[in-house]
């Protein structure tokens, strides 16, 4: 993991698409929208979509979790898909989870949670977090302007032509201003082109590292 | 014998009955189902018509009820169809009506014929499949006698072809006197046609042929200096001067073209060169907005205009009775094709269809005077039709379910009733049911999964948001993924592909619908444009259409005039200089050899082949010869296609003598190479997006009502496509997108067939000092074969080592 220092704050950005800060009182992990149940939302509406997604994400969530050794864990918002996804085997899934995560779980509310009426126990889903000058928020668009904020919602991925007619679309980091954007946390959610706007930062995956792209290849 | 009933008709147009009709009308009386094979313009709808029509006027069972179905491919032709059919009408039986229904009917029509059919019913695939979802369709057809399929030859080898067919299959459970009758062009497979068409009603039915042959002359414009005319190219538009004085000579000339980026080139020259024209020239093509569509389409029907430059979009039956001459610029690409857009002048029975070819590169001028040898010989291309498209199946069974609930055996027995579907297994029948009921899987990869409940052994659909869903989902098969094209002030111009719109940056400029215009922004699928400045110089719309292979017959024919067969032509004359260069530098190539050329230049070997089998097979073949060439010396490969034959480039490593080209065109491991080398896995991703629509996978949005449920199941294609390979990767509609994309990308039929043969061919190798004529096009064209590299990781880096490097 590559190390960076900003406003006193040390952190690093992790291969899964999750920041990792680093507080004295032990490393923070925030990842953001999982959108758990989102193929059982389209079952429900009668598409057939498989199953296997939500197991698979929360298992790669913890192992996450274990490897980093983060005392806590912050979701940057949709958790969840939609109502209809909140099956009861989503729920039971979830609480497995939360019993083997052993760490505080803080979930920012994103704008596909809110559609939620009654969360899963143990589940208490807050604004933003902070952390000294950090924010923890969902919709970049809710940066505050007295934070380095760090946002999910948008689902960031780049693309880089590589040949005449080809181009590569990568899941990524976007550092526009003072937030940084994650990428999607779940395997089935899909993603948003960025126009890159001067003095965007991208960084992605590069097999068992996370590198900034050079400005040129944007 | 009923049909006296019909003589008013002829005596009020002093018409005879010709020979071919009055066939039809007897064989549809004595209870026939057939196939009606004729030229357009000889009153081929009066014959497939007329014998209904007339057994009704003699039923005396009450009339005013829905007793013919007329299918029509097209909703352009539903309008000219109904005109058509409503004369007789006037004349004969003025009490009952003829009615289109559509994609293109006004809500108030659409609701009275929701509540009562007319008697006689013009829709098209989509809209009677959307019927079906309607319990009371069986009642309201009650009295059908007949369905009949116009222009069957466009529907046939196509998905809309098969939904045709399984509706039938639907109508002919419902109805099993009714017959069916389909009108087809001239189809090198007119029987495998027609089977397709009545599926098991084949057994007893008829062909009937109108013997009339319609005078065809096919004629080149001969470019003056023939040295001087370019060897390659596509574009060019070189001839246009000449092309304008023939224009000058014509009353109203259709001029097609192959692409819509071509049709707005030439638009664009007839203009440059005969400015006053402006109000006198129209185009037509799939992407210009249905307002400017009909202007062209009137022009051509009063006569008003005196050229309209068109693309396949006006290859169909639409009667444009002033049209006088035709003219086809570039590659003829097929037979069939040709005499179809032949048949677009001299409407009138009897008189001669004249098409004036206009060559873009030298070796066309062989083209066109091959197609003529084949085209007296009447050897016409056959078209394939498609097989067990399982996506479609699914969409059906929801369809039914709708409308009336099924016994899943007696739906089985109706299905393979089908031609599409008379081998469907027992695996493929459960996993359909599957699909569209509890998701089929025995390990549970679908909870809480239905679509379908069982009622009483019946499977029904009766959820009222799937319902609305479903019917959305309907005859969107080949509609790809658009954006509309409009100007500030509202007005739209037309729709083009999402892909192409999203390679324009806001403030560059684009023509279109022949208009030079500035791209402002693009916002929800609406792009919106104003003219660009005067001076601002359009970059023309290049649109990533389907480049269409030259047709294995057209090929063959190709090949025997360049070898000096046929009769002296002035095609021929003309590119003598060119092909005695070919000769003298190499040898003519023909398709019962392999020419194989091999050349060394200062970018290194050059090995050029010439098996004649159209585009689409050369890139396969020029993919899998790199591919294997490269497993044994690790050079990089270029390679680079055309309908004539394919090349490889690279460092070294291709001087390579007949046994090892041998080697390489091996059918071994064919199919396995073939998926390695063409990056199959991503194609077949991109191919999915349609399989995901028709199956109901993906959701239509209506148009203008943004509905914020809807977006919860909202997905991409390519995303399903990841989600079922990881989780349910024996889908069978994730094999039906590789099939698919195998057919669509490489013919790979057609590849499997050339490959045997090549192994069968003599193999002539020739080592050239010089490009020749034939390879040049190739050596130009070199460096757009694409290469889709290996996994993102490996491109990404390369990229970034090479910026390192540059920086230095």
């Amino acid at each position: 993991m590559n190390l960076f220092t900003l406003e006193k704050q040390t952190f690093s950005l992790s291969t899964e698409g999750a920041i990792l800060i680093h507080t004295p009182s032990g490393p923070v992990l925030v990842v953001a929208d999982l959108h758990l149940g989102k193929s059982a939302t389209f079952r429900a509406r009668g598409l057939p979509v498989p199953e296997g997604d939500t197991a698979r994400d929360l298992g790669r969530l913890l192992e996450l979790v274990k490897k980093t050794g983060a005392s806590r864990l912050v979701i940057a918002g949709d958790l969840f898909h939609a109502p209809a996804g909140i099956t009861p085997e989503l729920n039971w899934s979830l609480q497995t989870f939360i019993a083997d995560l052993q760490i505080p779980l803080t979930l920012v509310l994103g704008n596909h949670d809110a559609k939620i009426r009654n969360l899963p126990s143990g589940l208490v889903a807050q604004t933003h977090f902070d952390l000294e000058n950090f924010r923890v928020i969902h919709d970049p668009a809710e940066a505050s302007p007295d934070h380095f904020n760090i946002a999910g919602h948008w689902h960031p991925v780049v693309k880089i032509r590589d040949g005449k007619r080809t181009s590569l679309r990568l899941p990524c980091f976007l550092w526009r201003n003072r937030t940084l954007v994650l990428p999607s946390f779940g395997s089935f959610t899909g993603g948003a082109i960025i126009t890159p706007e001067p003095g965007d930062q991208f960084y992605v995956q590069l097999r068992d590292q996370v590198v900034k792209l050079p400005p040129e290849i944007v | 014998m009923p049909v006296s009933s019909l003589q008013p008709f002829f005596d009020s147009k002093g018409w005879e009955p010709f020979d071919f009709q009055k066939e039809t009308w007897a064989a549809y009386l004595k209870g026939k189902s057939g196939l009606l094979h004729a030229p357009t313009g000889l009153g081929k709808t009066l014959a497939v018509y007329l014998g209904p029509l007339a057994e009704a006027l003699e039923d005396p069972k009450p009339k005013n009820t829905c007793q013919i179905l007329w299918i029509t491919p097209l909703r352009a032709l539903a309008v000219d169809t109904l005109r058509a059919l409503r004369e007789p009408l006037t004349e004969l039986a003025p009490q009952l009506e003829a009615e289109a229904k559509t994609g293109d009917t006004s809500t108030s029509l659409r609701a009275k014929l929701r509540k009562k059919l007319p008697f006689t019913l013009v829709t098209t695939p989509e809209s009677l499949s959307l019927m079906l979802t309607h319990a009371d369709f069986a009642d309201q057809l009650a009295n059908l006698r007949c369905v009949i399929v116009d222009e069957w030859h466009e529907l046939l080898g196509t998905k809309r072809g098969v939904q045709t067919e399984l509706c039938l299959a639907r109508l002919r459970a419902w109805f099993p006197k009714m017959r069916v009758w389909g009108l087809s062009a001239t189809l090198g497979n007119l029987t495998e046609a027609r089977e397709t068409l009545l599926g098991s009603a084949f057994k007893k039915s008829v062909e009937v042929s109108a013997n009339l042959r319609k005078e065809i002359v096919i004629e080149t414009i001969i470019p003056q200096e023939i040295d001087r005319f370019p060897w390659s190219g596509h574009l060019g538009t070189r001839l246009a001067p000449q092309v304008v004085r023939e224009l000058e000579k014509a009353k109203t000339t259709l001029l097609f073209t192959n692409t819509r980026s071509q049709t707005e080139i030439w638009f664009q020259a007839l203009l440059a060169l005969k400015p006053d024209w402006h109000d006198q020239l129209a185009m037509h093509h799939g992407s210009l907005d249905r307002s400017e569509r009909e202007l062209a389409e009137n022009g051509l029907r009063t006569g008003s205009l005196r050229c309209v430059v068109a693309t396949s979009s006006l290859d169909l039956g639409v009667d444009f009775s002033p049209v006088d001459q035709v003219i086809q610029v570039g590659s003829p690409k097929g037979i069939a094709r040709l005499l179809q857009r032949a048949g677009r002048s001299g409407h009138q029975p009897g008189s001669t269809s004249r098409i004036l070819g206009v060559p873009t590169h030298a070796l066309e001028l062989v083209e066109f005077a091959a197609a003529r040898d084949a085209a007296l010989e009447r050897r016409i291309e056959a078209k394939p039709p498609l097989q067990k498209p399982l996506d479609l199946l699914v969409q059906h069974l929801i369809t039914c379910a709708i409308g009336v609930p099924f016994k899943p055996e007696e739906m089985r027995r109706e299905i393979q009733s089908s031609y599409a579907f008379r081998n469907l297994t027992d695996e493929e029948w459960d996993w359909s049911i599957g699909f569209i009921s509890n998701g089929g899987k025995a390990l549970a990869a679908y909870p809480r999964y239905h679509k379908a409940r069982v009622e009483d052994g019946r499977y029904v659909v009766d959820d009222k948001r799937f319902i609305t869903q479903h019917r959305m989902s309907i005859g969107t098969i080949a509609s790809e993924s658009t954006v509309s094209l409009k100007f500030a002030s509202g007005r739209t111009l037309g729709s083009v592909e999402e892909s192409f719109i999203a390679k324009i940056r806001p403030g560059n400029h684009l023509i279109f619908a022949g208009k030079f215009l500035t791209l402002v922004r693009i916002h929800q699928r609406v792009a919106t444009v104003k003219p660009a400045p005067k001076t601002g110089k359009g970059q023309i719309a290049i649109w990533g259409g389907a480049k269409m292979p030259l047709s294995t017959e057209l090929s063959h024919a190709l090949s025997r005039r360049l070898n000096g067969h046929g009769s002296p032509s002035p095609e021929i004359d003309a590119v003598k200089p060119i092909l005695d260069i070919q000769r003298k530098w190499s040898r003519l190539p023909d398709d019962d050899s392999l020419l194989v050329e091999h050349a060394r230049t200062r970018e290194g070997e050059h090995l050029y082949f010439f098996p004649f089998a159209g585009r689409l097979v050369h890139e396969g073949l020029a993919a899998l010869i790199a591919f294997r060439i490269s497993r044994q010396t690790g050079e990089a490969i270029q390679t680079s296609q055309n309908d004539y034959g394919f090349s490889l480039n690279a460092k070294r490593g291709l001087n390579l003598d007949e046994d090892s080209i041998r080697k390489n065109l091996s059918t071994d491991s064919l199919l396995e190479d073939l998926v390695d080398c063409m990056n199959t896995a991503e194609l077949s991703r991109r191919q999915f997006r349609e399989i995901a629509r028709v199956s109901g996978l993906i959701l239509q949005t209506p148009p203008g009502r943004p509905d914020r449920s809807q977006r919860e199941i909202q997905s991409s294609a390519s995303l399903l496509f990841e989600v079922l390979q990881r989780y349910d990767a024996d889908n069978l509609l994730l094999l039906q997108s590789e099939r698919e994309i195998l057919e669509k990308q490489l013919e790979f039929t057609r590849l499997n067939t050339v490959i045997h043969s090549l192994s069968q061919r003599p193999i002539f190798t020739v080592e050239t000092e010089n490009l020749s004529p034939m390879a040049f096009p190739l050596w130009a064209d070199r460096l757009q074969a694409i290469h889709l590299g290996p996994d993102a990781h490996t491109r990404l880096e390369s990229m970034l080592v090479q910026l390192e490097k540059a920086a230095g």
